[in-house]
């Protein structure tokens, strides 16, 4: 790790010597780190939005870069920044993604009985883009597991949960009125 | 954008110049001393000063805020860094016990009608007011600091700008303040600091953010 310190403190303190190129290997060389970072924090965000958060913490330590002081150890100061943009970045994203896919499908499923109500989520669903809808009616009215429709669709597990997500969510939105 | 390409365009960007914290607390003990110096050169010092400063209880009213402020600087400076923590957060705990102990000393050696004769509403909210007042500077210039800077604990840094910036200035006025006791000045200069503090708190959680 000291290897990773040296080599990296090093490239930096030519960059905010002038030096671009050298600047661009630095964050070449850390880019892979914080990709690995995100992974292993990032279980909860799909899988795409992985790669903005990579850039997001990628730019705030662009944009923070006079705050390392070349006498100070560089690893801390580079954790320290992409543990807070990680915080910053899935608290951002978190109130999309943490609502309990659960409850929804539940709320949703209830009224299914229902011969109105199933009119009704016929016209929602016609409301929404096809992919959407598929997703929808695959898992909520006809129980298929997201593994399935993942399979089916060639989708990831993970990005049908997050497409049902926002589906739902925006079912609910035209149901109360707004456009969605 | 691919991050390749994110990559290439950040290295196309101009350098940006290391901070100092050397320069960032010689600024902020610049302000809090013409924070200050502008208020005494307005409102005047007290008549006599010089000769009062040799009483303990009057210097340990100058004193005690200096002491506060220039334990809080490093601190905030400190955590200015992304990597910043307060090396030693016991420290921030002595002038506080100081003060204690001056409060304490001054409620068991004055008479009981002369411990609380000084607090009537004009005295306070002149002294808590007027600290407030030329805390405003030093506050504002440590926060613009702070936000230049990349601090990971936005709340407390902004509570840490607001203890350094309330203490210089509740310094700076006792050089003008007539209520020597400590029972006073311990009270409100405390209050002030604590008002500076919250108000640097909630400005610190709102702006401090990057």
């Amino acid at each position: 790790m000291t290897d990773r310190e040296t080599e990296w403190a090093a490239l930096l303190r030519a960059a905010n010597a002038g030096d671009g190129q050298a600047y661009a290997l630095f964050l070449h060389a850390i880019t892979p780190v914080l990709r690995g970072l995100v992974r292993a924090r990032g279980r909860a965000l799909d899988a795409a939005s992985h790669e903005d958060v990579v850039q997001e913490v990628l730019l705030a330590i662009h944009l923070k870069r006079q705050t390392w002081r070349a006498d100070a150890p560089l690893l801390p100061w580079l954790y320290a920044i992409a543990r807070y943009k990680l915080a910053d970045a899935f608290r951002r994203r978190g109130a999309a993604i943490h609502l309990p896919i659960e409850d929804l499908r539940a709320e949703l499923a209830a009224p299914m009985h229902d011969a109105s109500a199933a009119r009704d989520s016929a016209v929602l669903l016609g409301r929404l883009d096809a992919r959407s809808a598929a997703i929808v009616r695959a898992m909520n009215l006809e129980g298929e597991s997201a593994a399935e429709v993942g399979q089916r669709l060639e989708m990831s597990e993970g990005a049908v949960r997050v497409a049902l997500h926002r589906a739902m969510q925006r079912m609910m939105r035209i149901v109360k009125g707004d456009q969605g | 954008m691919k991050t390749d390409e994110l990559i290439t365009t950040l290295a196309g960007q101009p350098t940006a110049l290391p901070l100092r914290s050397g320069q960032q607390v010689l600024a902020l003990l610049s302000a809090m001393a013409a924070a200050a110096a502008l208020f005494l050169a307005v409102a005047g010092p007290r008549d006599g000063l010089s000769a009062l400063l040799m009483q303990p209880l009057i210097a340990a009213k100058t004193l005690l805020p200096v002491l506060t402020s220039l334990i809080a600087l490093p601190a905030l400076v400190a955590l200015f860094y992304p990597e910043g923590r307060i090396s030693h957060p016991l420290r921030l705990a002595l002038p506080l016990a100081v003060a204690a102990g001056l409060w304490g000393f001054g409620f068991a050696t004055l008479p009981g009608a002369a411990r609380f004769a000084q607090f009537t509403p004009f005295a306070i909210v002149e002294c808590v007011g007027l600290i407030l007042v030329i805390a405003a500077l030093p506050l504002w210039l440590a926060l613009w600091l702070a936000a230049q800077a990349a601090p990971t604990r936005p709340m407390l840094t902004g509570a840490l700008a607001g203890l350094v910036a309330g203490a210089g200035a509740a310094a700076g006025y006792s050089f003008f303040c007539l209520q020597d006791n400590p029972l006073f000045y311990v009270t409100w200069y405390g209050t002030a600091v604590a008002l500076t503090m919250i108000a640097g708190a909630w400005l610190g959680a709102r702006r401090l953010r990057w």
